[in-house]
Formats: structure tokens, C-alpha cells, sequence
């Protein structure tokens, strides 16, 4: 319906309005700002205006106009020397494009269609933590989901592949076993932690009483634990103990150790025990006890006093259960019994259909996050009668298998949506309240709605009340997933966790460049030679091996303190005097994940996401980017103002964002240039041309030095075929090269003091990184609300957007300026936005039509 | 050096390489597994179904195809000599021990891995092109290859095993943001497609592919366990086979393109539980199940690489696809002496010190190869040849030149002799042919029938 004037052939230009319009409004505009590039017989990177076969392709070229408005707004276009068109030229423009181009009706926008969604892994793991009360770890047991357009959750994107569907068979499986009784009564149980045993030495104890306990292979030792017994009669004892290792790389233990369980005094169990990898042991010990006091000790005595001591060979107790007495009268219920059965299960037959039909209606329109189908649930009572009724089947383990059904079928795979009947006149409908509660719920919580959203939507008020739902879900801690999942995909910092970054090497950079007699190191944009790494480690020394074996170099890293003597001298055993291990890592994490949500809880202007006076830091953070006279003590997190002029303070000097934007070894001015162009200013550089030249024709230039990354990126720029990107992506990129690979600041590279001002394509001049972040939250304010809001209707919505979406996002940046920024604009603009309230209406038509734009995060020239 | 010092390395297990491997030499020693693969099944495979995936003497014939990333220096990848008189350079030399089984096959390509209209984005295709030998289509969400060639296979042969096909990989960790030049990752990351829009996802934890194949839990528990995960599974099948027709007829057509999925999977669900009943129980290998993803890469890579001879040995399956990184991969080489990042340093500029280094790394991934051709090599098959001698390996990846991103000349090697049906071990170069040519070859050697056309295509391949 909305395209009906394109196809249809026989249109001549006296029918085609939006040309009529071209000529009169839009042609003068192009003449005057672009065919100097574009038009009167020029048609520069293959773009002409005044080329066209008709005004029917004119009208056409979507992904021509769809590049010309997104040049135009961000200034790209025309080039920053040359004429702008003014505010209103550019409006027209914009309006012209977006009418007659792209054909959007402004009161009744094209909601587009979002393809049904399969949880992805973290949505599952929330929706079964929320549902079950069961921690699932889907990172280890289902494949990683693809992404498109950087977020994970994109409904065309996540596919679902036998493999993958045997495993949520499966895990459905473990996960009602482990959560959903199948007996009415058990065994009562005490768990009593390794921690809780007292040392034979006390020096050793451990002051808590949860946790394991470490008793060495090495030394002779002992632990005891005194515990109370009510009944006489049957216990057991149930030993869950861990051979632990701490892995060493082509080193070996041969240490072995016997351990010896007693209880009141007595020898009860034994067993020898080799290097056994982290293996997990568990024994069962049966006791018949008096009622009264018992102690149960275990002990350790090692066998092999000669061997060396490498991995650290422990006998970690995790845990000792202590169940009993084994008699029927002392049993209780199980662990969440009366969250699945609410009520005794009775006794007769269609009592007992009547009872199973209730829970698993209530489980299923939970799980299914919206009313069941009534045959299905008759089908799901009958699956449960079923199993129940077969000998030796308790009712609760015939309902549970029946709740394996639900976990594995696509009702709680797929996020499936309804909608509102449609409205009269036409036009798209709302998706229904239920489809809302699951929308806002996955959007803030990436998982399920909780009572009071289904409540609202079956009471199907939650449209009414969408401002207050979402503030009360923001404040809900689950919220927490929005900073996790969406700003640590956008802005790439989920990666922080896995992201190679080798400490050594970076720092090497930092250090005073080789003697003047050391020769050419490699020109490019390369990492430290071994020579840089020997310079930085023991400066003045010569001791340099001029090719190093990779053998030698493997021995090198894995042993330290055997072989590669030459490299070994500066770090020594210390290993580099910073490393970006796990806790700096997480420390990074928390920070932008906590400076996000302060954002969202406390409503901030959005723009401090690029520009602020503040963070949020803990001691060891600031030592790391030595901010060390602001008297930042101990392990948590808080918000820190920072001092006048500080280079922190936004997203952009995140350790975090600073670590995933580098290589290895090194920082890269491009990908961090490209990181500002994508997910600040929403204006994506095209991929590098194929065959790219090679640069090795100008290294002789840097045969007196080795070069810093700012000189080897401006001899890239010297070949036009570069410049026309890099010029743009550089200097942003090179503003932040006063921070290292992980995020630390540096005054120099490679001796040489670091030069970060620069000019943005755009025009704009900056001296330094706090400039820059200026100038983008000043100038380029607009851009990068249109980016950040492009950014979370696609998280929200999970697909790609198309060219109609155009009217959506700029009614949200609107809102964002009418609104001062807030991110209550940007959040409840989404959220109102036809995009997210509203479903294509589903006439053949418009499913059968294609989508018309092409990739919308379309390269900007 | 392999500091667990990332949360990645943190979760992996530290674990005892050598209670797996010790326990796989046990295993290989056996020729135990004749009983369970029965040859005279085989024998009558081999007649009623027109010899699919069967040497001539009847034991199973097995295609297996390894991918490793961003290209390789080219100098020390090719051999010197042609023909059957030729000799290893630096990069192949680990295959020496094997050379007699290997073959390399110059001069084939992708072309619809080239540029083409769709400008940037040679990793991506690289991947995605690799198997399927079509151009997928450039968008980051509307994804569209084409079957691939492993895929294609187990359509054919897949009846005859327990498993159709085992996928592996070792890319344990997905990146954030868009993945190479706005292709949708699933283009990156997956080598086999079961259907243009259907990627085949890998399994990337040794654990879980182990315990897919043989049954969690310790020896000797392992078939109760599977008969007992069957059993569940079956109970749930008809429920949700329901539910997935049920809310196929509510939704439109591009949903019902995820419903056929699901329905697919419930199906090979069903295939499986009735090959239970046909075959017996899964083979238990005398050994550990391993316990995860270990924190040592070259452990990582290995592990995989033995449980493709396992799956092999216990006839478990006929085709296996094992993506040991998919293209632009940046993981960074430390334990041998190279912290830099793979993807980043292959484009080395003619650099002689960063050529060295992709080069080191070219090697490592060769010897891991080498490793296993020699495991294959030094397993029994039922008909007293070898693994080796009764399978095809394509090992290769989907960029020549990583520095400048080609796609023609793709290193490539075939090892194994598909039970003698191929030639003598040779360094032959095929004059610019497509890379799908050489897999309608091998897809002849496996007895399918049937497929004029793969991909780009233009006929079979001379004297493989």
C-alpha cells in the first residue's frame, strides 16, 4: 500500500508529485552545494544528481537519498571548506526525502516487522532465573549467538540449529531436576562447609564459615568439625572434596598424599591421591549414631617428601551433607516444594487432574509470557497424568516432566507477539499488552515481566500506565541488564573480559626507544622487536638476540625462569610492573556499567556519556590511571568528581573502551577513530577498499627511527585512495594516543612526546582529548543523539533498521532536545515510538515486501 | 605463555590434559570398536545404498574439512617441486611424517569470496564462502549463503551414523559490535550452512561434544545416561512438535522460517532416538569426559582435534567440520612467543619481521594439523588400514594472502586417501580452478550422486 505509487509503471512525471516537488524545492539546493562534485558532468565517488534515467528512478534511488540526508545532517557533506546549506535548506531536504522518497506517512509510520525472537543466552539464563530460581550457565552450555549490527539480540540473526535445539531439550531437563521437587517429603539434610573444620594448626583457620576448606599435599595436617545429633538411628555423610591443582604450563607434580577420614576417632574412609586435574570426588559414608555430640576430623599425610612442589596440590573439601536420620517421621519437604505445589496433592483421580491442570496453567502462561492455548494445556495435563500414573511415578515428578515440555517448546523459546485488533481507518495495530510487558521487560530486564506487568497487561492497563511501569522497572535491579547488555554491547565494553592485551609489550612502547645504534626497527605500524622489549627491561643493556628462535620465545613466555635469558632481565620473575589482569579488568567493566546506570537512574543529560567531570572509580582504578592524590580508598566503586581539566570523565577515556578499541600490543588510532565515527557521531566509515596498497615503498622514510603510530598513519594519509577515509577516522583516533593499550596514561612513544590535536573532517580544531569530547558534545550534539537513539530502538526492537525508521529516530532526537538531553527522553521516546508500540499490519502485502533500504548503518560516503 | 589472566581463561577449567589423553591412547590401542561398528552391516550399506561413504573394502569412508585463519605467508606455505616430486617448505614440514598422504592443491579458488560489488568485508566472505562456494549477502541481519558442501554430504550419508555430521570449533568467545564490515557475524563465525539461512552452529566446549557423541557422566554410565536423556527428550517431542505447528500457522513468513527450524531440530531429534533403537548403544570410550574449555590454546586445539578421531574411530559419524578460528581472527599467540594479534599482524605490509611472526603462526597451526594426520595415520580402521587411509581432509582457509585479502590460490591440503580412491601424495596446481569443483570431486568419492552443480562450479576436478 505505501509503495503502490512506485511500482506502478505507467506513472508519468505529471503523476509523480515527489518529483514535481524535486524540481521545485530540492534541485536549486543540490545545484548550488553539490554539483560541483556531484552534477554538470562530475559525478565523484560515482554520485551524480542530475544523472538520472527518469523521475521514477530519481524517486527510486533510495539508498542514494538515504546516503545524501545522512552526509547532509552530519556535515560530512559537502566537505567542511566548502558551503553548507542552511537550516532550512536542509529541513526541505530532509522532508523531501523522507515523503517522497522514502514515502513515510508522518501520522501513521511504517512500525516495521520484527522477526520472532529467540531468547539468546542471556535471556535465557535471566528468564530461567526468574522463572525457576535456578542459575543455568548458558555461557558454558549453548553456543555464543550471532549478532547483526553489534547486538545479539536481532531476531532474523538468531537462528536456531538442531544442535542447539537438542540442548534446550536438555537443559530443560536438568533444569526442572534440579529446581522442581518430584517428592513430597525428604531426608532431612544439613550442609556443613569445608570452611567450618578447624585446622589442626589454628594459625590456619580461615575466619569464615562458608566455603571450602585447602588442606596442602605437602604437609602433614588435620581438620576436625564437632556437630550435634537430636534422633538416634541411620545418617550418612556425604564427602564432596576437590583434588586441586594450580596449572603450570609443561610442568608437572608428581606429589601424591593420603587422606583419612574419621569420625568419633574412628578410621571411616582412605584413599591416595595423584595430581588429579581439579576432579571433583564424592564419598558416601553410612553411620548408625546415639543422639549426643560427634566429631568428624580429616586428615592429611603427604607420601612423596622428595618431589617438587609445582602446582600447588591441595585437597580442597567443599562441603560436607550430613543427611538423617533415615526415618519417615523426622522427613520434611524439599527445598521450593510449596513454590511449585502450593497445596497437598490429593488423592483422587480427577482431583489430581483438576490440581496438575492449575500449577501447570500458571507455569505455562508464565513461561510462555502470555495466555496458553486451552488444548495445549489440556495436552500438558495429559503429559503429566501420564507420567504420574505410571507405577512408582509421584504426582509431582509426573507435573515436573510436564514443565520439561513447556521449557522445551518454542512458546518459551520464541518470543511470540500478539496484536490489538486493528484500528478502523487503517494503519497498523498495537501489539497487544502482553507482547508490550515482554517488550519492556527483555528491553530493561533481558528477561521475563514479573507478576505486576502481567497483572497490568491482563488487567490491560499497562499502556496506560507505560511512564510509571518503566520507572518502577528501572529502579528494579534487574535494570542492570540494560548497562550490561546494551551499553556493554554499543559500546563494546563486554569484551573487556576476554580482549588479548599483553602488558609487556605495550608498556615496551612507553619506554625510551633503542640506542641510536640499534638499527631500523620494522617501519609500520609493527609491535616492539625484541629489541624494544630488552631496552624497556634493562635500558643500556646490548644483550640482544638478533633472531629469536620461536622455541626459545615459546620457553620464554610459558616458563618463566628458564631459558630466554636476554628477555627475561628487566621483568624478571615480576613480570611487567603493571598487567591487566581479572580485577583491573572487572574494575573497568564496573565502571562504565556503573556510569551508565547513573545515567539512567539519576536521569542525567546523556551527552556526559562523551563528556563529564566525573567517574566512577575504585583505589586500584585510580592507580591505574594515576589518579592518585584524589584519596580513593579500598575495593568498591564510587562516583569521583575529577579534577579541573582531567582527560577522564566520559565513555571515551574508559580503560574499558580504550582496552577493545586497541591491539594486543598496541593502541590503534584507527579503530578508535572508527569507534567515535560508529557509536558516538552514527556516522560509519566504509570498509577499506580491497587491495589496499601496500605502504612499504615509503618505509625508507623511517630509517632514522623507529615510528610512532601518528607518523605511520600520516604517510597512509599522503595516498588519496586513504585520505578520503582516514582523514575523517585518524584524528579522532589519535586524540586519545595519551592512553596506552590498557587504558593508562603516557606522555610519550617510543621517546618521542605523543601530539594528539588534530582536526575533525567536519572542520572543527582541538588541542587535546578534553577538547575533543567538547566538541563532540557541543557541536556534534545532535549527532550523537541521533546515534545513541538509532542505537537503542535497534536493541529495543531487535532488528535492523530500515529507511522509513528515519521518522521514528527523529522524533526521539527531538524529544532528547526539547527535553534537555534526559535519558527519560531517549528511553520513553523509544519506548512510545511506532517501532516498539505497533506491528506492520500483516496483509500479504507487506510481508512480501522486501525491505528497501539495504543495511541501514549504511556507510556514510 | 598461558596466564589464565582473562574471565575467558578464568571459567575454563584448568584441567588434566593428560587424564583425556591418556585415556584416548587407551582407546585407540582397542581394536574394540570393531564390535561396534559391525562390519557386515556396513558390508550391506555398502550394496543397497549404492557404496555411500564406503571404501572398497568396506569400512567407512570419512570427509572431514579444518579451517584456520586469515590466509597464510605464501613462500613458505607452498612446496617446491610439482607433481609426485615435490618437497615441503617451512610451513608444511610438520606433515613430512605424513607426506605420503597428503596432496596439495594449488591453485584453486573462491571467487565469490572476492569483493565484487559489495566492497570491504574479505574475512567475512572468507568464512562464509569457504564451504558453501556462494556469495552471501552483504547485510548485517537478512542472512543468505547457501548449503555447504559438509551439510550437503550429511544429507547424503548422515543415515548411515549415529551423528550426520559433528561441527567443531574453537572460538569460545563472540566479539561485540558489528562484525567485519557490517556482514552479520553469523557469516564470520559459521562454516557450515544446513540451508542458505540456516547456519550449522558449532560446539566450541570439548566437554559437551564429548558428551554429545558418547553420553555424559563416567565409564561405563555413559549408555544408561544417553538411554535416559532419549527417553526425556522422547517424552517431550510430540508435546512440542504440537506447540511448533500450532504457533506456525499464527505467525507470518519470515517467522515460520524460525519454526522450520525448530521443527527441523525436533525431527533430527526423533532420527536420533530411532538410530539408537537401530544401532545400539552409543560406544563408551574407555576414558575422562573432558571437563571444558581448557585455558591453554594449544590444548584447546588438540582436544578437538581428538575427539574428530574418536567420532572417526567409533564411526560415530563420516563428516566433521572443525573451524580452529574463523577469519580476522585476533587472538593473540603468546605461548609461542607472539603476543601480537593474529588478524592484526597478517596484514603485515611486507613487513620481513611481521611476515615472520604470521609465519610462526602459520607453522603452529601446521603442526597441530601434522598431530593429528599422525593420530589418524596410527588408528586401525575395521579393515586394518589405516584412519588416514580411509578418509579425506581438506585442510584450508577462505583468504590466500592475508595481507591483501585474496581469494584465489587458497592454501589448501588434502590428506587421507578416501580409502584409496584418491591419487598419490603430489603438489599439484589446477590452473585456476573453483575450490567447489574440487569438492564435487570429493563429494564423487563419497558415493553421492546426483549433483551436477556446487556452488560456482564448473565441473569436477582432474586428477585430485
Amino acid at each position: 500500500m505505501l509503495f503502490a505509487g512506485l511500482t506502478c509503471s505507467a506513472a508519468t512525471a505529471a503523476e509523480l508529485p515527489g518529483a514535481a516537488d524535486f524540481h521545485r524545492d530540492i534541485q536549486p539546493i543540490l545545484e548550488t552545494y553539490c554539483y560541483d562534485c556531484h552534477g554538470d558532468g562530475k559525478s565523484k565517488a560515482d554520485v551524480a544528481f542530475d544523472q538520472f534515467d527518469s523521475d521514477q528512478s530519481l524517486l527510486q534511488s533510495r539508498g542514494l537519498w538515504w546516503k545524501a540526508l545522512k552526509n547532509v545532517r552530519a556535515g560530512i557533506m559537502p566537505p567542511a571548506k566548502e558551503a553548507h546549506p542552511t537550516l532550512t535548506e536542509q529541513e526541505r531536504l530532509a522532508s523531501w526525502i523522507k515523503k517522497d522518497v522514502f514515502n513515510i506517512d508522518p501520522e501513521n509510520p511504517d512500525p516495521g516487522r520484527v522477526t520472532v525472537r529467540r531468547l539468546n543466552r542471556v535471556e535465557y539464563r535471566n528468564t530461567i532465573r526468574d522463572l525457576m530460581g535456578v542459575d543455568y550457565d548458558t555461557t558454558s552450555e549453548f553456543p555464543p549467538d550471532d549478532s547483526g549490527n553489534g547486538f545479539d539480540n536481532i531476531g532474523d540473526v538468531l537462528t536456531l540449529s538442531p544442535m542447539l535445539l537438542e540442548k534446550y531439550v536438555n537443559a530443560a531437563q536438568a533444569i526442572v531436576a534440579q529446581a522442581v521437587p518430584t517428592v513430597p517429603k525428604v531426608v532431612v539434610e544439613r550442609a556443613i562447609a569445608g570452611a567450618s573444620f578447624h585446622k589442626s594448626d589454628p594459625a590456619t583457620n580461615s575466619d569464615s564459615a562458608s566455603g571450602p576448606l585447602s588442606l596442602s599435599y605437602y604437609e602433614a595436617a588435620s581438620a576436625s568439625n564437632t556437630f550435634q545429633i537430636e534422633h538416634p538411628g541411620k545418617y550418612q555423610l556425604v564427602l564432596n572434596l576437590t583434588a586441586a591443582e594450580k596449572y603450570v604450563d609443561n610442568q608437572f607434580d608428581y606429589n601424591k598424599c593420603r587422606l583419612v577420614f574419621t569420625v568419633d576417632g574412628r578410621e571411616v574412609f582412605t584413599n591416595d591421591y595423584n595430581r588429579e586435574g581439579n576432579k571433583l570426588f564424592h564419598y558416601e559414608v553410612d553411620e548408625q549414631w546415639p543422639s549426643g555430640e560427634h566429631t568428624m576430623s580429616l586428615q592429611i599425610r603427604p607420601l612423596t617428601p622428595g618431589e617438587d612442589q609445582v602446582r600447588s596440590l591441595a585437597i580442597r573439601l567443599n562441603l560436607v551433607t550430613l543427611r538423617g536420620p533415615f526415618d519417615e517421621k523426622y522427613e520434611v519437604p524439599p527445598k521450593n516444594y510449596a513454590r511449585y505445589f502450593p497445596k497437598p496433592v490429593p488423592l483422587q483421580a480427577a482431583a489430581r487432574r483438576a490440581y496438575a491442570h492449575e500449577i501447570l496453567g500458571e507455569f505455562a502462561f508464565k513461561a510462555f509470557r502470555r495466555p496458553v492455548d486451552p488444548e495445549m494445556l489440556g495436552r500438558l495435563t495429559a503429559l503429566a497424568e501420564k507420567n504420574y500414573s505410571q507405577p512408582d511415578q509421584t504426582f509431582e515428578a509426573g507435573v515436573a516432566q510436564a514443565m520439561v515440555a513447556v521449557l522445551a517448546s518454542p512458546g518459551f523459546l520464541f518470543r511470540e507477539e500478539g496484536v490489538e485488533p486493528a484500528p478502523k481507518g487503517g494503519g497498523n495495530p498495537l501489539i497487544d499488552e502482553y507482547a508490550l510487558a515482554s517488550r519492556l521487560s527483555y528491553f530493561l530486564w533481558s528477561s521475563m515481566p514479573d507478576d505486576e506487568l502481567f497483572q497490568q497487561a491482563a488487567a490491560g492497563t499497562l499502556r496506560r500506565n507505560l511512564q510509571p511501569e518503566v520507572s518502577r522497572m528501572l529502579a528494579d535491579a534487574r535494570s542492570s541488564a540494560l548497562a550490561q547488555n546494551f551499553a556493554g554491547q554499543w559500546l563494546e565494553t563486554r569484551d573487556i573480559a576476554t580482549v588479548p592485551i599483553d602488558a609487556r609489550a605495550v608498556l615496551s612502547r612507553e619506554a625510551a626507544p633503542p640506542a641510536a645504534s640499534a638499527p631500523a626497527v620494522s617501519p609500520a605500524t609493527n609491535a616492539p622487536t625484541p629489541q624494544t622489549s630488552v631496552t624497556l627491561a634493562d635500558a643500556g643493556t646490548t644483550a640482544t638476540p638478533a633472531a629469536t628462535p620461536p622455541a626459545q620465545a615459546g620457553a620464554v613466555g610459558s616458563v618463566p625462569g628458564r631459558g630466554g635469558r636476554g628477555f627475561r632481565r628487566g621483568f624478571g620473575r615480576r613480570g611487567p610492573r603493571v598487567d591487566l589482569d581479572d580485577a583491573l579488568r572487572k574494575d573497568m567493566q564496573s565502571e562504565v556499567e556503573m556510569y551508565f546506570s547513573h545515567i539512567v537512574h539519576d536521569d542525567r543529560n546523556v551527552v556526559e556519556l562523551v563528556d563529564s567531570d566525573y567517574t566512577f572509580l575504585n583505589e586500584r582504578l585510580a592507580k591505574h590511571y594515576a589518579l592518585t592524590n584524589l584519596n580513593i580508598t579500598g575495593a568498591d566503586l564510587r562516583l569521583v568528581t575529577l579534577p579541573t581539566n582531567c582527560p577522564r570523565g566520559g565513555v571515551l577515556t574508559m580503560g574499558s573502551v580504550l582496552a577493545v578499541t586497541s591491539n594486543p600490543t598496541r593502541t590503534s588510532p584507527v579503530k578508535r577513530g572508527l569507534f567515535i565515527l560508529d557509536n558516538i557521531l552514527g556516522t560509519p566509515s566504509p570498509p577499506p577498499p580491497p587491495n589496499i596498497p601496500p605502504l612499504e615503498d615509503s618505509e625508507s622514510a623511517f630509517s632514522n627511527h623507529p615510528p610512532v603510530l601518528r607518523e605511520v598513519l600520516e604517510l597512509h594519509r599522503s595516498q588519496p585512495i586513504c585520505a578520503s577515509c582516514h582523514d575523517r577516522l585518524d584524528p579522532p583516533g589519535l586524540a586519545l594516543e595519551n592512553f596506552n593499550a590498557m587504558g593508562m596514561w603516557r606522555d610519550k612513544e617510543r621517546g618521542q612526546t605523543i601530539e594528539v590535536g588534530g582536526q575533525l573532517a567536519t572542520g572543527e580544531k582541538f588541542a587535546n582529548v578534553q577538547e575533543l569530547k567538547h566538541i563532540l558534545a557541543n557541536q556534534h550534539r545532535t549527532d550523537f543523539y541521533r546515534c545513541l537513539a538509532e542505537k537503542l530502538l535497534t536493541y529495543a526492537v531487535g532488528r535492523n533498521l530500515e529507511n522509513y525508521d528515519v521518522e521514528s529516530v527523529d522524533r526521539i532526537v527531538e524529544r532528547m532536545q526539547k527535553q534537555d538531553g534526559h535519558f527519560s527522553a531517549l528511553l520513553m521516546g523509544v519506548i512510545e515510538s511506532a517501532p516498539f508500540q505497533k506491528r506492520r499490519a500483516s496483509s500479504g502485502l507487506a510481508d512480501a515486501t522486501p525491505s528497501e533500504s539495504g543495511p541501514h548503518h549504511m556507510a556514510a560516503n | 605463555m598461558s596466564k589464565p589472566d582473562t574471565l575467558a581463561a578464568q571459567r575454563r577449567t584448568a584441567f588434566n590434559r593428560r587424564n583425556f589423553l591418556r585415556g584416548l591412547g587407551a582407546c585407540i590401542a582397542l581394536p574394540a570398536f570393531e564390535s561396534l561398528t559391525p562390519w557386515k552391516l556396513l558390508a550391506a550399506d555398502a550394496v543397497t545404498a549404492g557404496r555411500l561413504a564406503i571404501t572398497a573394502t568396506g569400512a567407512p569412508l570419512r570427509t572431514a574439512f579444518v579451517f584456520f585463519p586469515n590466509g597464510a605467508i605464501q613462500p613458505n606455505f607452498w612446496p617446491d617441486g610439482a607433481g609426485t616430486d615435490f618437497k615441503f617448505n617451512a610451513t608444511l614440514q610438520p606433515l613430512a611424517e605424513t607426506q605420503a598422504h597428503v596432496r596439495v592443491l594449488g591453485e584453486l579458488d573462491h571467487l565469490c569470496a572476492n569483493p565484487g560489488a559489495d566492497g570491504g568485508g574479505d574475512h567475512a566472505r572468507g568464512n562464509a564462502v569457504f564451504l558453501t562456494g556462494v556469495r552471501p549477502k552483504k547485510s548485517a541481519t537478512d542472512i543468505h549463503a547457501g548449503i555447504s558442501i559438509d551439510q550437503l554430504m550429511a544429507k547424503k550419508v548422515g543415515h548411515l551414523t549415529r551423528f550426520a555430521s559433528l561441527e567443531l570449533t574453537c572460538d569460545d568467545t563472540r566479539k561485540s559490535a558489528a562484525c567485519d564490515s557490517n556482514y552479520s557475524c553469523a557469516y564470520q563465525y559459521n562454516l557450515s550452512w544446513s540451508s542458505e539461512n540456516t547456519p550449522v552452529t558449532a560446539e566450541f566446549n570439548p566437554r559437551l561434544a564429548f558428551e554429545r557423541l558418547f553420553g555424559a557422566g563416567p565409564v561405563g554410565q555413559r549408555a544408561l545416561n544417553n538411554q535416559r536423556r532419549q527417553l526425556a527428550q522422547q517424552s517431550v517431542l510430540d508435546f512440542v512438535m504440537d506447540d511448533a505447528k500450532r504457533m506456525e500457522q499464527r505467525l507470518g513468513s519470515q517467522d515460520r522460517d524460525k519454526l522450520d527450524q525448530y521443527l527441523t531440530g525436533v525431527r533430527e531429534i526423533e532420527a536420533r532416538i530411532q538410530k539408537s533403537e537401530q544401532f545400539g548403544p552409543a560406544p563408551d570410550p574407555a576414558m575422562d569426559t573432558p571437563p571444558g574449555v581448557p585455558s591453554s590454546q594449544t590444548e584447546y586445539v588438540q582436544i578437538m582435534y581428538d575427539l574428530m578421531v574418536l567420532a572417526f574411530q567409533t564411526d560415530s559419524t563420516r563428516i566433521a567440520t572443525f573451524c580452529l578460528a574463523h577469519d580476522g581472527d585476533n587472538r593473540s599467540f603468546s605461548h609461542i612467543g607472539i603476543p601480537e594479534g593474529h588478524h592484526d599482524i597478517s596484514h603485515h605490509q611486507n613487513n620481513p619481521d611481521r611476515i615472520a611472526k604470521v609465519a610462526q603462526i602459520d607453522l603452529w597451526y601446521a603442526q597441530q594439523f601434522a598431530r593429528f594426520l599422525k593420530k589418524m595415520q596410527d588408528t586401525k580402521d575395521v579393515d586394518g588400514s589405516s584412519l588416514l587411509h580411509n578418509s579425506m581432509i581438506l585442510y584450508g582457509g577462505g583468504n590466500s594472502d592475508g595481507n591483501r585479502h585474496t581469494h584465489t590460490n587458497l592454501p589448501l591440503v588434502l590428506a587421507g586417501d578416501g580409502g584409496g580412491t584418491l591419487g598419490p601424495a603430489a603438489y599439484v596446481k589446477y590452473g585456476s580452478k573453483p575450490c567447489t569443483n574440487l569438492f564435487l570431486s570429493m563429494a564423487d568419492r563419497m558415493g553421492i550422486q546426483g549433483i551436477e552443480r556446487f556452488g560456482d562450479s564448473t565441473g569436477r576436478l582432474q586428477s585430485v
